[in-house]
Parts: C-alpha cells; structure tokens; sequence
C-alpha cells in the first residue's frame, strides 16, 4: 500500500513536471490527461470514491477533449 | 455641483455596505474548535435525517443544496457567456470523421456508455457518483460523436436549442424543488419528507434523486453546448 503511493506520487510529480517542460503542446496535453489518471488512482487508494470519479470524468476526459479543440484552433492559424 | 452629490451618494452607500457588512460578520457564531464540529453530526445522523447511504451526496444536494445550487449557476453563466462571444455561425459544415471500423465500433459501445452515465445520475443517493460526474458522462458522449462521426453528427440531432431546453429544464427542476421544499417543509431545499422510503432501495431519499437528475440533465447539456461553440470555427477549415 505504502510502496504503491509512493511509486503513484514520483510518477504524478514526474508528469506534472513533464506537462510543464514539454515545448509541444500536444505532448503538454497528453501528460496532462495521464496527471488526471495518476491522481484518480491515489483518490481511490485513499478511499475518495467520489472525488474520484469526478477527477477521471472531468479531468482525464472532458479537459482533454476541450483541449485539444483549443490547440486545433490554434494550429489553424487565422480564424475569421 | 453634480460631480460632489454623486460622490457624497457613492460614499454613503459604501459606508452603508460596509455597515452591514459588519454586523452580519459580529452575528457569527464563536470557533468552536474541531471536536464539535458538523463532521461527527453528519456522519452519526446523516443516514437517518436524508436516507441517503451516500453521505457526500447527502451533504451536496440536502445539507448544503444551496452551495450546489449556486455552483450550477456558475456553469450556466460560463455556458452564457461562452455562446455568447464564440458562437456566431449557428450552421457548421460537416467534416468526415474517422474510419468505418471505429464508426461500427462507437455504434456498439455508445449504449453502455449512455446506461453507465444514467447509472452514476440514478445511483447517486446509494454507490458513489451523482448528478454532477453522470452529467458530464452524458456531455463525453456528444463529444466523443463530434470526433468520431464527424460535427455536423450530433449537432443536427440535438441543436443547441434542444440542449438549452434541456438545460433550462434541470435547473427548474432543482429550483422546483426547493420551492416545494419552502411550500412543504418550511424551508427552502429541504428534503421532501413524503418521498422518503425505505433505505437503500432506488427512490428513496426524498428529493434528492430528482435533484439529481436535474442537475445531470443541466451539466450534461450545458459541457456539451460549451463543447460545440468551442469547435464551431474549425469545421469550415477542414475541407
């Protein structure tokens, strides 16, 4: 139980950081979702049934989408 | 002359504002400290007061229902003002969408994913989950249609009037209830006695299931209008 939290934080603070750093956003997006997930599983080992469902519904799901219509907006150039 | 009065009258009121600012912050009750805190109360007596096994859907929806009730309406104005500075063309053209296997595919899948969401919504009082995630379970749906079967898909299905319908008729359907909570109960949002069943079975709770639904109809609607005033400018650009 131990061990798993800890191997859960190192990987939810690596991709964090990695979401920062990364010049692509694409890339930026995809760590961002897998952030979401990492922290779904630590609120499920912590017994946050609720915030759990929350955080994968919205955060690894509904962010990502919404996300990614923002960067294909952008990729496109001039709009209008 | 003009300029004095109407700085003597902003004066005035603010000095007022602060005023009973003030008295309404002295009318607040003492630190009481941790041990008597409202925690222990919910968690001793919570199941017997709403009949929700649930008990962070009890305190959302019956406990502190008008906290929620003032989060769904920081998402309608977000839904408001999104439209309202990104929607200007009302009408996209279709793109293509992805490919006949993956098509077939979402086609098989999407009814379990539609149950799953009015699962989590009906569900909300006894397993976890609520209005709120089975909403935004419902609004994955219409995105995940916007990639697969192309934008025009979903849009000529369910327009955006539809979902502003559908959207307007859960917030009434939370406020319904708390005005039969102020009729019937003496207060507004409290929980419906006469609803109240036994525990544990599937309309029980009083009016918390229906406020779920309500609230899951309102936030499904309302990511799936934001979703589709995001995409609006990239359809025309795809061919």
């Amino acid at each position: 139980m131990a061990v798993l939290e800890i191997i859960l934080i190192v990987f939810l603070i690596f991709s964090a950081v990695m979401a920062v750093r990364f010049d692509e956003e694409l890339i930026s997006i995809i760590f961002l979702s897998i952030f979401s997930l990492i922290l779904t599983s630590l609120y499920l080992l912590h017994k946050a049934a609720d915030v759990a469902l929350a955080e994968a519904v919205i955060g690894a799901g509904l962010n990502t989408a919404i996300f990614m219509s923002a960067i294909s907006q952008i990729r496109h150039g001039d709009s209008d | 002359m003009n300029k004095l009065i109407k700085k003597t009258l902003i004066s005035t009121v603010l000095i007022a504002v602060t005023f009973a600012l003030y008295h309404n912050f002295a009318l607040m009750p003492e630190y009481q400290g941790l041990d008597e805190g409202i925690s222990d109360y919910i968690i001793t007596y919570g199941l017997n007061d709403t009949g929700s096994l649930n008990l962070i859907t009890a305190v959302l929806y019956d406990y502190r229902a008008f906290d929620s009730l003032g989060e769904s309406t920081v998402i309608f104005g977000a839904v408001s003002g999104i439209v309202l500075i990104l929607s200007r063309k009302m009408l996209p053209v279709s793109s293509k969408g992805l490919s006949f296997i993956v098509k077939r595919t979402l086609g098989i899948m999407t009814p379990f994913i539609a149950l799953f969401g009015f699962y989590v919504i009906s569900h909300g009082h006894l397993s976890p989950g609520g209005g709120f995630q089975g909403g935004v379970i419902l609004a994955a749906i219409s995105i995940i249609f916007s990639i697969v079967y192309g934008s025009a898909f979903d849009y000529r299905r369910y327009s955006p009037q539809t979902k502003t319908v559908l959207e307007t008729v859960g917030a009434m359907t939370f406020l319904g209830f708390g005005l039969a909570g102020i009729v019937m109960e003496g207060a507004f949002l409290n929980n419906l006695g006469f609803l109240t069943a036994e525990k544990g079975t599937l309309i029980s709770a009083g009016s918390i299931p229906y406020i779920n639904i309500g609230v899951g109809f309102k936030v499904g609607a309302g990511l799936a209008i934001i979703f589709y005033s995001m995409i609006q400018k990239t359809f025309e650009e795809d061919f």
